[in-house]
């Protein structure tokens, strides 16, 4: 085992964590909006981080420079998915979950 | 004459325009095709270099505007840094969504704000709302004219907007009263 296998097994291991955290995330998460949030997260930092152990891995080649495309290309449609679930919900007047007592007390409602 | 020499300039300035546009989508196009094919041997580069030139000759004359006049050679120089700033940004609110996630309480207290951006044009405020997006504890939920809904997973994941507008608008090269900066 090499000193480049060790790193890329930790990246790796990080997004993996991070996967686990999202999905806990989703499912503690109380309504649609909220839930946005944590799968978010999911595709940013975990799946990046998994990239990125990939492409420690692969060294300095062809295939770091299309990793770092489907970096890209995942990011975007990660961003574009998410707020086009958040916009349909939205225009379908799903009302978005929101702490009773906090706004009782502050008293400044919508 | 004079109308004459102005229309034909005007032509030949467009012609310009048109052509530069398309070799910059040309130049786009065929590293694209280097990356993907992964080699520079002669007849990949020309079946290459032949593909991108067709694909930017027909995308310019149909769609009239392949490329969005906000994408220029400065905007492309200070992109790779605009990401590593919005990674940095990234890892930073993941880092506290998931101590939210973590915490048993579940100390959230989500609500839709309305944010009004200065950014001018179509693409600046799409780059705007998907950093916004990409950033957890915040979700561009619509986008109308310069008004953004964002919902946010707690009160202070509003704050960060304003920091995240000023780093696309040092992308695009845009000043606080939206006026495009020229040459920047």
């Amino acid at each position: 085992m090499t000193a480049k296998e060790i790193v890329a097994g930790i990246f790796c291991c990080i997004g993996t964590f991070f996967f686990i955290l999202g999905t806990t995330g989703l499912l503690r998460m109380p309504d649609i909006f909220s839930r946005l949030h944590p799968s978010t997260k999911c595709d940013t930092l975990g799946a990046c981080s998994v990239i990125v152990g990939m492409a420690v891995y692969s060294g300095w080649s062809w295939d770091l420079l299309k990793l770092i495309f489907i970096a890209c290309f995942l990011l975007l449609s990660s961003a574009t998915c998410g707020h086009a679930i958040g916009r349909s919900a939205l225009r379908r007047d799903i009302p978005y979950w929101r702490r009773q007592d906090e706004g009782a007390k502050s008293g400044d409602g919508a | 004459m004079n109308w004459l020499s102005a229309v034909l300039g005007e032509r030949i300035l467009g012609t310009a325009k048109a052509f530069r546009r398309r070799g910059l989508l040309f130049v786009i196009m065929i590293l694209f095709w280097i990356i993907l094919t992964a080699s520079l041997a002669l007849h990949e580069m020309l079946l290459g270099a032949i593909c991108s030139a067709a694909v930017a000759a027909l995308t310019v004359s149909l769609l009239g505007r392949a490329l969005d006049p906000h994408i220029t050679p400065a905007v492309l120089l200070r992109l790779p840094l605009f990401m590593l700033r919005l990674i940095w940004e990234i890892v930073k609110a993941n880092l506290d969504v998931a101590r939210i996630i973590l915490n048993p309480g579940l100390p959230i207290d989500p609500r839709i704000v309305e944010y009004r951006t200065y950014l001018p044009g179509d693409l600046p405020r799409t780059v705007f709302s998907d950093s916004i997006t990409l950033t957890p504890g915040t979700v561009t939920v619509e986008l109308r004219g310069d008004l953004l809904n964002v919902h946010c997973l707690c009160p202070y994941h509003e704050e960060g907007l304003a920091g995240l507008e000023r780093l696309v608008a040092w992308l695009f090269g845009v000043r606080r009263d939206g006026e495009v900066r020229k040459g920047g």
